[in-house]
């Protein structure tokens, strides 16, 4: 966070204006709409970058499950990227690669990708992790200002998952069980069995 | 871990005492078969008017999708499937379109049914449901009572196409369920939606009763209004002296040929329905002569023909028959691929199934090198009364017919294979008994999938 950014303001608002384009369904294997590698290798062109092949199959979704709320973050983070400031400021299409091939998957193993549109917080999150990822700061804030509210942010949200992964564990481990009760066994009249 | 078994107020908390003398008939009564298991309706006073309620809705509902506009209630489905459902909510944000959506199958379901059940569904009433199949992904569904108890709704449904409403109450036995089988699930027990008519699943396999002859007796003492089975037991009922005439027969599970239906028609004087129904989905359609194919009759079920590359297909297009909705509060499904194919129909606003098949299509090579898909096979067979078959071509084109139909029926079935596919080479032997399923239309040749 050495180099100071655009204003916090500026990008979340342009989160909660992101247009229908880039919230459309990626496209996974035979299903979806947007290739994210081509927007992607879009951006990177914007940037002055060359994008090569190799570097775009990053982008090609195969497995729903995996890449679905991964590609669609990723459009979410191609959509501030294509900001005026980033152009303005030169930004490494480099560096944009090496935080759209990361970050993704790290923010959507613990959000629904509507959630950084939608929910004010996750915009803040997604907007403070760009910049990060680019050595950058929101304008205004020191160094230790953006750091903080960035692991403020970030641990919150991480609480949250964890929490709710182990309540998702807990209760998949009880459905099993009640499943096997000789009760559920036993099941209930029908007036057809298949 | 303690496990106690269910007790009686648990299988049946609503249980008067005419209810008791009911079970007390079915039981013991001097003709009665040797029951193995105990079940029950598990319902609450509550959940009675809840399902009875819900029969309501069923009978007056309308299904009014089509191809092009899917039903209103879709979009809230899917958003409601990604809230609270681990599997889809897993796949990031609800997307807009239900075609956006990858299709799931029984092989996501048998890996881990857990993924698949909402938030909502509470635990302490989980009932389940078990298929072994023919797919080679044994499955448990979960399931409640209450959704258990529904599925006499969409029996109604489909009775009342045909002209008959179920009128059992107290004192009077509602359904028979039939198996025959050597080893059956069997139990009785009282319907409360219908003011405790009994039910008794039953097994008709000989080994069951004290005396063979006890069949006949207990089902015309019994009077079922409507008995229930798959076409390996209806066969059977065939030979037994039943005179008793239900008011109607509900037949699932396997293909009935249009000659057997005639044949139990003619016998017992009633509509025979030929049901769609399974664990995933419940009674999907019934066939309706008439329409020459299945009517749907959930009006919360959405239908589409999916090709294999999971877009929709026009009507009159074969594919995948995949589900998206459902009555079962413990499972709901979006685009869950059934495994059983058909085309899509319009028969005025009504969407229809035509073509029904329940495996993927398998195609056979004739004598002069021509190919046949196996629901002409079916087509072919439709005037003989084979109650369970299989069909099996070598790789070096010779056929096998394994059948349940008895001796008498191999020449019937050997003059129309040999129509169909000229002088192969064909041999036909009899089904093993024990009514399992089978893969009903199998290949050794390259690529037999159509």
């Amino acid at each position: 966070m050495t180099h100071e950014g655009p204003q916090l303001e500026h990008l979340t608002r342009r989160l909660t204006e992101t247009p229908v384009d880039f919230l459309a369904e990626p496209r996974v294997g035979k299903n979806g709409l947007v290739q994210v590698d081509a927007v992607v290798a879009d951006l990177l062109r914007e940037l002055g970058g060359i994008p090569h092949a190799r570097e775009m199959a990053t982008f090609a979704g195969f497995d729903a499950k995996k890449d679905r709320n991964r590609l669609a973050t990723t459009l979410l983070l191609a959509w501030l990227l294509g900001d005026e400031w980033f152009r303005g400021a030169q930004t490494s299409p480099q560096a944009v690669l090496a935080v759209l091939g990361s970050a993704p998957a790290e923010l959507a193993a613990q959000t629904a990708a509507r959630s950084f549109v939608s929910d004010p917080d996750r915009r803040e999150e997604l907007v403070r992790v760009l910049l990060a990822r680019l050595d950058l700061r929101p304008a205004g804030e020191t160094t230790a200002q953006a750091q903080d509210r960035l692991t403020s942010i970030s641990a919150t949200e991480r609480e949250r998952f964890i929490a709710a992964s182990r309540a998702a564990e807990e209760r998949a481990r009880a459905i099993r069980a009640a499943l096997a009760k000789k009760a559920a066994e036993e099941s209930a009249d029908k007036y057809t069995r298949e | 871990m303690n496990d106690p078994e269910p007790t009686d107020e648990q299988r049946y908390p609503t249980l008067s005492a005419d209810g008791r003398a009911m079970l007390m008939r079915l039981r013991e009564h001097p003709h009665a078969p040797l029951y193995h298991n105990h079940s029950g309706n598990r319902l609450t006073a509550a959940e009675v008017e809840r399902v009875r309620g819900f029969e309501d809705e069923v009978m007056a509902a309308r299904i009014d999708w089509t191809h092009d506009a899917p039903p209103a209630w879709l979009p809230d489905f899917i958003a409601q499937c990604h809230l609270e459902v681990p599997h889809y909510r897993a796949l990031g944000s609800a997307p807009q379109r239900l075609e956006d959506l990858p299709s799931v199958s029984r092989a996501d379901f048998s890996t881990d049914i857990a993924a698949f059940v909402p938030d909502t569904a509470p635990l302490d009433r989980l009932i389940n449901f078990r298929t072994s199949g023919t797919s080679g992904h044994p499955l448990l569904i979960a399931s409640h009572p209450v959704v258990a108890a529904s599925y006499l709704a969409f029996h109604k449904r489909a009775l009342h196409r045909f002209g008959v409403t179920l009128t059992a109450s107290r004192g009077e036995v509602g359904v028979v369920l039939l198996g025959m089988q050597r080893k059956c699930f069997t139990y009785v027990s009282v319907t409360p939606a219908m003011n405790e008519a009994g039910l008794a699943k039953i097994n008709l396999h000989p080994d069951d009763w004290r005396d063979p002859t006890d069949r006949a007796a207990y089902l015309n003492d019994l009077q079922p209004e409507v008995i229930a089975g798959d076409p390996i037991s209806f066969t059977e009922l065939l030979t037994l002296p039943m005179t008793w005439k239900p008011r109607a027969l509900l037949c699932t599970s396997m293909a009935l040929l249009t000659g057997l239906r005639r044949q139990l028609e003619q016998r017992f004087t009633c509509p025979v329905l030929d049901l769609y129904s399974m664990n995933e989905g419940g009674p999907i359609a019934v066939f309706d002569p008439a329409v020459d194919g299945h009517v749907l009759l959930q009006n919360r079920l959405f239908v589409e023909i999916l090709d294999e590359n999971d877009r929709r297909v026009p009507p009159g297009q074969r594919g995948e028959i995949t589900l998206t909705g459902g009555f079962n509060f413990c499972l709901p499904l979006l685009r869950y691929r059934t495994g059983d194919h058909a085309s899509i129909d319009f028969h005025g606003a009504e969407p229809v199934l035509r073509g029904f098949s329940g495996r993927p299509p398998v195609r056979y090579r004739a004598a002069d090198g021509t190919w046949l898909n196996n629901i002409e096979i079916t087509h072919a067979f439709k005037d003989l009364s084979l109650p369970q078959w299989s069909l099996h071509q070598a790789a070096d084109g010779g056929m096998t017919l394994r059948h349940a139909g008895g001796g008498h029926q191999d020449e019937p079935a050997r003059t129309v294979l040999q129509r169909l596919f000229g002088a192969l080479p064909l041999q036909i032997h009899p089904l093993p008994a024990g009514g399992d399923k089978v893969i009903q239309y199998t290949s050794d040749l390259p690529d037999p999938h159509a």
